[in-house]
């Protein structure tokens, strides 16, 4: 018995396209703890913890990543509930990803002070996400088009940032600027 | 022909998308830790996610548009269907439409057809009249922040089993007066040759077999079979259904009454179905494509009209016209319709069971300490078993074994071979 094939591409290709975000997401994944976790020995001792944590939580998350999109492909008739199918519920019991971003930061927080290399992994932090997003919604790269200036803009945000920090801008205005910021966060994440 | 359904208006619940919860998460955490170490450089690595969030407040639709239709209004087992959906009033928010199939089918992507129509396809894979499924819409906003949601459930489809394959049919050697196409034992007018007889004033002289004539010395007549046309009942048992979806008791069972009935149908024979499940149902024996369609109707969909099991003690005799082949399809679980056969035999009836029970109960026992006590229960069961098939062979039913892959022609062969005796 074989499920009904989409109008239009082959299952092979259609397998393939699918792979590449999936593909994308993990490469990028490693990226992003292997940046934020290099060099180990000038971390802060409870660096490593984190960096388990951190590793961790990547690897659910791409996991819980293709569960999804195997999930999506498959409405076999007369599947019993499996092994598996408490896996895939398991991991989406919790936001892996966000997990893992959180201790990424942690762990480049836990390194000394160095902006250039923040700010390449809020670049890379910020392409996983894209990228992670586009494989979960199976929405093709075109529907970031939209938002292109304003990754430009929060980008070149980001440079000018990078320079405060490199001309040792004062630690109460970078709070001060913090602060007001995360409260905008805060209120866009507000309810619909 | 596509027929749209009542269009429906539902109304969308909206929330923040992944992609935004994981936008703030990042925000917030960069913010946090800016404040935290009183590093600029954190501050900077949230602007991009605290930009990206700023566009979220788009004009998004508070309800939508759902039109719904399906290409047939039934299916067949096997046979690939689908469920069309059109989605309206979303204005910019992007679409994306899922079938959340219910156990017995199998379900294909969603692809949107030029006509702005979704089509979801779907196999079935077992009949009766059963829910599809669910629809899942998901909206989401030119900027991809906010996810709407919703879901509907799709109405009830009828799955028509798919008959087995039968060829070879079960022949009484009575058949009543009825022009057919099965050849009776008496002499007739029909085309299979029956013999060679003396030739009497009267006679058709074209049917004078003249070698036969030569070597007796005295004219000879080819004498020919009459057809006729056969009555046959399908006694339907899904009262207990038992052993996996797509291969149970019931399952089985209407496949072999489908491809029986379409047999039957297809040889010119009056069929009739007596359904014995919840409710007792029958139709009278009758002919032609319109009976074909009411029998597969009363197999594959529910119906409240019927007597009640509890209070049935013998088969109509409305449906059971006398010289009626009787063909059952049954677990022979029942002791209800174990009764019934045995009081059809009395009467007369020339009786077949076609059994599907392919499987054994679970005997509710686990453990080591349980294994030897389930073991024997199932036993005891088996033989209980072997005794109702052996009691029903010693009446002169014959009880054959259908395993549901196979074609009825292997497990009916030794009956179809030759003309079945329906006199006790």
């Amino acid at each position: 018995m074989s499920a009904p094939a989409s109008q239009g591409a082959t299952p092979a290709r259609a397998v393939i396209a699918s792979a590449v975000p999936l593909l994308a997401a993990t490469v990028l994944a490693i990226c992003v703890v292997a940046w934020a976790a290099v060099p180990m020995r000038d971390a802060h001792p409870g660096a490593r913890p984190v960096l388990v944590v951190a590793v961790a939580c990547a690897w659910l998350a791409i996991l819980r990543l293709g569960a999804a999109m195997f999930a999506s492909r498959s409405g076999v008739a007369f599947r019993e509930p499996s092994l598996a199918e408490w896996t895939r519920s398991a991991l989406h019991a919790f936001p892996w990803a966000e997990i893992m971003t959180v201790a990424v930061l942690a762990l480049e927080a836990l390194h000394p002070s160095r902006p250039w290399h923040t700010a390449a992994l809020g670049v890379v932090v910020l392409a996983f996400l894209l990228v992670l997003h586009l494989a979960e919604s199976g929405a093709r790269p075109a529907v970031l088009r939209p938002v292109l200036p304003l990754i430009a803009a929060g980008l070149a945000l980001a440079a000018l940032s990078v320079l405060a920090a490199t001309l040792s801008a004062s630690g109460g205005l970078v709070a001060l600027i913090a602060a007001s910021a995360a409260v905008a966060v805060a209120v866009l994440a507000l309810p619909v | 022909m596509l027929t749209a359904g009542p269009e429906r208006t539902v109304t969308v619940a909206w929330r923040l998308s992944g992609h935004a919860r994981r936008l703030v998460t990042l925000a917030l955490a960069a913010l946090f830790l800016a404040v935290l170490t009183r590093r600029a450089e954190f501050a900077g690595l949230a602007a991009p996610a605290l930009l990206l969030l700023i566009p979220r407040r788009s004009a998004l639709p508070p309800e939508i548009g759902v039109g719904l239709a399906a290409e047939a209004d039934q299916v067949t087992e096997g046979e690939r269907a689908a469920i069309l959906v059109k989605i309206t009033e979303q204005r910019d928010a992007t679409v994306h439409v899922r079938l959340r199939p219910e156990a017995w089918i199998t379900a294909g992507a969603a692809a949107l057809g030029a006509d702005g129509w979704y089509r979801l396809p779907f196999l079935a894979q077992r009949w009766g009249q059963r829910l599809v499924g669910t629809l899942e819409v998901t909206l989401h906003d030119r900027w991809r922040l906010a996810e709407g949601r919703v879901t509907v459930m799709l109405p009830r489809i009828a799955c028509l089993p798919r008959p087995a394959r039968l060829e070879s049919l079960i022949v009484l050697s009575k058949l009543p007066a009825r022009l057919g196409e099965h050849a009776a034992r008496a002499p007739g007018e029909g085309v299979e040759f029956a013999g060679v007889r003396e030739f009497v004033p009267g006679d058709r002289q074209r049917r004078i077999n003249w070698p036969a004539t030569t070597r007796r010395g005295s004219l000879q007549l080819n004498t020919f079979a009459a057809e006729r046309a056969q009555v046959t009942v399908i006694v339907l048992d899904v009262s207990i259904d038992l052993g996996p979806a797509g291969f149970s008791t019931a399952d089985l069972a209407g496949r072999a009454a489908a491809g029986a009935a379409a047999a039957y149908l297809a040889a010119r024979d009056r069929v009739g179905l007596i359904s014995f499940g919840q409710q007792l149902r029958w139709l009278s024996p009758a002919t032609g494509r319109r009976q074909a369609e009411r029998i597969m109707a009363m197999i594959a969909l529910d119906s409240p009209d019927g007597e009640p099991l509890g209070s049935v003690t013998r088969l109509p005799n409305a449906a059971l016209p006398p010289g009626a082949l009787i063909i059952v399809v049954s677990p022979l679980l029942n002791m209800r319709l174990i009764e019934a056969l045995r009081e059809l035999r009395e009467r007369g009836f020339a009786t077949i069971v076609i059994d599907v029970l392919r499987t054994e109960p679970d005997v509710g026992l686990r453990g080591r300490r349980n294994r030897a006590m389930a073991l024997l229960a199932r036993r005891i069961w088996r033989m209980e078993q072997d005794a109702i098939r052996f009691s029903l062979r010693e009446l002169g039913i014959p009880v054959v074994s259908w395993d549901g892959m196979s074609s009825l022609d292997e497990p009916l062969a030794a009956y179809t071979r030759r003309a079945l005796v329906n006199q006790p």
